[in-house]
Parts: structure tokens; sequence; C-alpha cells
């Protein structure tokens, strides 16, 4: 099967681009750039739908979203099955495994709409297709390798906050959180401190 | 108080996961539409050249802040009821820098990266192993990082009340803040872009 | 006028937010000091509802049920000489104020109990009108209590299963019951000393779900 990689300096991609650095292709990018940027529509009123879904999740459940408790459900659920004496006696499973089949959870069944949901809107889109997201300096085995890794720091990270940018971020920062607030911070700076050693990958 | 619907017992446990599955269809569609399907797209707030997780994450902020403000002053909303979850003031910062350092190596976050799978992403499908091989690792680990992860816990703080100020108060500040940070958001990608245009060529409406 | 209105959607949002968030420096969204008394509903509430006898309050603490809170009004020192077990102590003076941050739910079952009928009656109307509207009061009071419960009289004829019955939930709760005998005198019998019935121990409170990300 060949997987179709998606370099950045191509033309008026849907996917839009976000500049090339070779000079012939930084008009190109220019011009994808702005023709592709609507057909993501106003971050605002993305912004002002995102926050109503949430809403909702307060006003129907007293809840807010989240997504990194699904990952965590289900390897508790998988250590429970495989090895369930040591999935007892670890404080981190345990914690999954007290309330009956972690596989049930509110999470689990949230995070598998976001996957309907996502596609859905993808599809509305013409935006579903196979490809890796990188930018042109790095392969496909490189891209995927890093991205593997950051899946890797970020249940770490998830996990010592107690949630995700999802979770964390636009739950407790719309309840105003102080712990969530912090925690928004800290990804903006972790995230920016790093940006300058990853940019190979995506400019 | 009429609201929260589920813990002031209008439907049960089955339904709610019936309720969870729909606010998280609603909830992927709102992120795909945004774009956050694309890493390209997410990181490039990063680099400064699309600032967009910035405005949609700070718009929906405020918006269910509000929101929830409102319906809360109106005595629609029990906010009493609604899950607050407790600080854990060492653990969350470091554990943010950690998942910031993921974020723009992998190039999604959970949420994201649960979406762009979902859409056909080959590099979103790596980071969602990546989390799953994460989250074992963590498990694992947990017994030796347990004094961390329970320290400093300070209960459930609002940032009201950690400031000492009125919740009207803190959230206007949040307004101001987020108008504030999606104009200077706007004036960074713009002069971004003038940056990486080649002289001469016509300035353009950024969106 | 119209000068001075945004032009585009951005700038019409931001309007819109600022004029909320304006709004937000006058309000109160955890619905501050004052109440409102919901009289239409108040004067509605079927008398059953409001109340609970306690014998059925013996049978729900007896049957392991965690989910029923206690509220004992009087005074600490009151409190500290007997009270029902498993009840938390909440003088009245304190509920009229610090409703906001004392721990109580709007779906929690609340039992109110005291020895003073109209000061019970005070905090059952105080805590509806916040909204806690499963706020019950112990009929009766600690007197009911004490005569139904800790030290029930059966008299002379009533039927064997109810003497074994009273006798048991008596016993369960370190009380006697008085077999023929007549309505406690207040000062006459001594309390027993507060325990917590073997049948209800805290280890068998159910787990709360997860509600973090």
């Amino acid at each position: 099967m060949t997987i179709a990689t998606d370099v950045a300096p191509k033309a008026a991609t849907t996917l839009g681009t976000l500049g090339g650095d070779r000079p012939a292709e930084r008009i190109e990018g220019a011009r994808s750039r702005s023709a592709s940027a609507s057909a993501f529509s106003n971050p605002y009123l993305a912004g002002i739908g995102l926050g109503l879904v949430l809403l909702a999740a307060f006003v129907a459940m007293g809840r807010g979203l989240g997504a990194s408790g699904f990952f965590s459900a289900v390897v508790a659920w998988g250590v429970d099955r495989v090895a369930p004496a040591h999935a007892e006696g670890n404080g981190f499973y345990a914690s999954y495994l007290a309330y009956g089949n972690p596989l049930e959870g509110w999470l689990v069944f949230e995070v598998l709409g976001m996957m309907a949901g996502g596609l859905l809107s993808g599809l509305l889109a013409g935006r579903v297709k196979a490809v890796v997201e990188k930018g042109p300096r790095i392969g496909t085995a490189g891209r995927l390798t890093l991205a593997f890794a950051g899946g890797l720091a970020m249940a770490a990270g998830a996990k010592l906050a107690r949630g995700c940018t999802s979770g964390q971020a636009l739950t407790g920062g719309a309840l105003l959180n102080a712990g969530s607030w912090a925690f928004m911070l800290a990804v903006f700076a972790g995230a920016y401190g790093m940006a300058w050693f990853v940019r190979r990958q995506w400019r | 108080m009429s609201a929260p619907w589920f813990k002031l017992g209008l439907f049960g446990d089955e339904a709610s996961l019936l309720v969870a599955f729909l606010i998280g269809i609603g909830f992927g569609f709102a992120l795909e539409h945004a774009g956050f399907g694309s890493a390209r797209k997410l990181t490039g707030q990063f680099y400064f050249t699309d600032m967009t997780v910035f405005k949609v994450m700070f718009t929906a902020i405020v918006t269910a802040g509000l929101g929830v403000f409102f319906l809360g002053w109106m005595g629609l909303l029990d906010l009493s009821l609604i899950y607050m979850a407790p600080t854990f003031l060492a653990p969350q910062i470091v554990g943010g820098l950690l998942l910031g350092v993921g974020f723009v190596v992998g190039g999604y976050c959970p949420g994201t990266s649960v979406v762009a799978m979902a859409t056909g992403r080959i590099d979103g499908l790596a980071v969602v192993l990546g989390l799953f091989a994460g989250m074992f690792a963590f498990g694992e680990a947990f017994p030796a990082i347990e004094g961390f992860y329970h320290s400093t816990a300070l209960g459930p703080k609002t940032l009201p009340q950690v400031l000492d100020l009125p919740y009207g108060v803190v959230l206007f500040a949040v307004v101001l803040i987020a108008l504030g940070g999606f104009a200077g958001a706007t004036w960074v990608e713009q002069r971004m872009a003038a940056r990486d245009r080649a002289p001469g060529e016509a300035v353009e409406e950024a969106s | 006028m119209n000068r001075f209105l945004p032009k585009s959607l951005e700038g019409k949002l931001a309007l819109a937010a600022l004029c909320l968030g304006f709004l937000a420096l006058f309000g109160d969204p955890y619905r501050g000091e004052t109440v409102k008394l919901p009289t239409r509903d108040l004067a509605w509430s079927s008398q059953q509802a409001d109340r609970i006898g306690a014998t059925e309050l013996a049978d729900r603490l007896l049957s392991g049920r965690t989910d029923t809170r206690m509220l004992d009004l009087r005074s600490a020192a009151a409190y500290a000489e007997y009270h029902i077990p498993g009840a938390e102590n909440a003088p009245l003076a304190e509920l009229g104020t610090g409703i906001g941050e004392y721990p109580l739910y709007r779906n929690e079952t609340v039992v109110l109990y005291g020895d003073d009928a109209v000061a019970t009656a005070q905090a059952w109307l105080l805590l509806q009108a916040r909204g806690f509207r499963g706020s019950v009061l112990l009929d009766g009071g600690l007197d009911a209590w004490k005569n139904q419960v800790l030290f029930p009289a059966l008299p002379e004829g009533t039927a064997p299963q109810t003497v074994a019955r009273a006798k048991a939930v008596a016993e369960r709760f370190g009380g006697q019951a008085r077999l023929g005998g007549a309505a406690v005198g207040d000062a006459a019998i001594a309390m027993p000393k507060v325990e917590a019935p073997a049948a209800v121990a805290p280890a068998a409170r159910k787990p709360k779900r997860k509600e973090g990300c």
C-alpha cells in the first residue's frame, strides 16, 4: 500500500500550507494558504461551536469534555484482562477498575463519538484521505517515529496533569479552574520551547 | 436549578453513555471543522504562522465560561454540581510542559489525534499508538512516581478563589485577555505572512 | 451611531463578548446571599415528602445505605454528647450564612433534626429556598429518635414480631427497648455512647465514578 505523503509546498491542497522555505514556493504557499484558509471556516465561529458543545456537556452531565482518560481506561482494561492481580495492586490501574468495566466509561463513549464526528466533518469537507502530514524536510519514517514519541510524552503529561487540552485546558479553562490555567500556560510554554528543535519536521 | 440534568436524576447511567457519544460527535465535528485534523495546521501555532489553535481554544473557553456564568446567574444551572478537577500544582505544571513538548513533536494533542486518525492521518494513528504505549508505561512506572503524582494537592480551586476576586471580575478579565490575544494573534499571523511573501507580492487580506 | 458599530463579523462577536463580560461584573453565578422563595412550589409540596419518621430513618441507616446525610442543628456541645450516628453538626446559625461554602449538594437527601421543632423547620425552609430540594425533617426531632428507636416503649399486647424488631433496632443503636414502659423522661435515661451500628461500615460506600479527563 502506498501512503500519500502531503508535502507542504504543493499548491492549493485543501489541507493548506504553512509556506515553504524555497523562494519559488513562497508565492505558491501564500496563495494556497489564503485560498485554503477559508476552507477551515472562521476560527472564531469554530470556537463558538466548540464552546457550545462544552456548555452542552456542563448542562447535560455536570462535567466537561475529555480525551486522555479514554486511553488510560482502555489500557487499564487491557492490563486487567491479562494480569488482574497486577492491575488491582497498582494504584493507577485500580482507579479505573473501581467502578465496573472501564470500557463502559463516559469518556470511552465520548471519544468514540469524536471519531464519528471527526469523520463526518471530514467527509462533508472532503478532507478524508490516508496521508502522513509533515513538512518538506523530513521523511515519512522520521515523522511517524516522532509522532509516536510525541504520543508517549503526552500520555505521561496528561496523566500527571489529570487531563489534556480537552479535559483540563478547555473544561477547566471555562470553569476558571486555577490548576487548569496553570496547566494551559505550561502546555504553551512547553510547546513553544520545543518548537525550534523540531522545526525540520514542519517547515 | 434544573441543570445539570444527569446529576439531578433526569436520566440514568445508560442514557449518559448515549449522551457521551452524542457530545463526542459534536466535539469531534467541531475539532475537524476547525481544521484540527491536520498536524501542520495545529503546529503552525508554535511557529507563529497559524494562530488558529489559540483563537479556537480561547473562543471556546470564553463561550462556555460566559454560558456557565449566565446560566448559573439565572438559576438554570447549579455550578456547585459541576465537577471541578482538584488542583495538584506541581504535577500539573510538569504534566503541562510534557504535554506541550509532546504536542509539537507529535503534531496533535490527544483529542485531535483521535480526530486525525478518523480522517485517515497515518501520523494521527501513530500518535494514538504512542498514547496507548505511554499510558501503559506510565501505569507501570506509577508506583515509583506516586508520591509526586499526589503532591501539592490544593483541592478544587477556582481563579476567583485564589485571586480573592468576584467571579464576574475574573471572567471579564479573561474576556479582555482573550480579545487582546486575538488581536495580537492576527497581527502576528500577518507579520509572518509578510515575511514569507516574496518582495513585490501584493498584500492579501488575511482571514 | 452606526459608524461606531464594527463592520466585520469578528468585530461584532468581539463587541458581544465584551458586553457580556462587562455584564458579568454585576452577577453571581452561585446566586449569593438573598434567595427567592418559590412559594408556589413550597405550598404544593406534600407533607409526606417533607419529613421522615424516626423508625424509617433507623431502617435506612441499618440497611447500609450511604446516601443519606444527616445534619444535627444543635450546638457543638449537644452534638458531642450524643448525635445520631453518621450525622454532621451544622448549627443553624452557620447554615444561614455559609450555605454557599457548606459542602451540601442539591442532589442529596439531607435529613435535618434538632431538639427544637421551630429551628428545624427554619433550616428546612432555608435549604428548600436555596434549591436543596432533597432536604427533609426528622418528624419529631431527636425526641422521636429517642422514643421510637433508642428506647421504644412497647406496651403489653404488642405483637411479638414488632417487639423483637424494635428491640433489635434499639440494640443496634446502643439503646434498649422498654417493655411495658411509659414515654421517656428526659434526664432519666442515659444516652448511649455514639457508635455507628455495625451494619453501616464506611467501606461499603460505593466508589464515585471517575469524572476527570
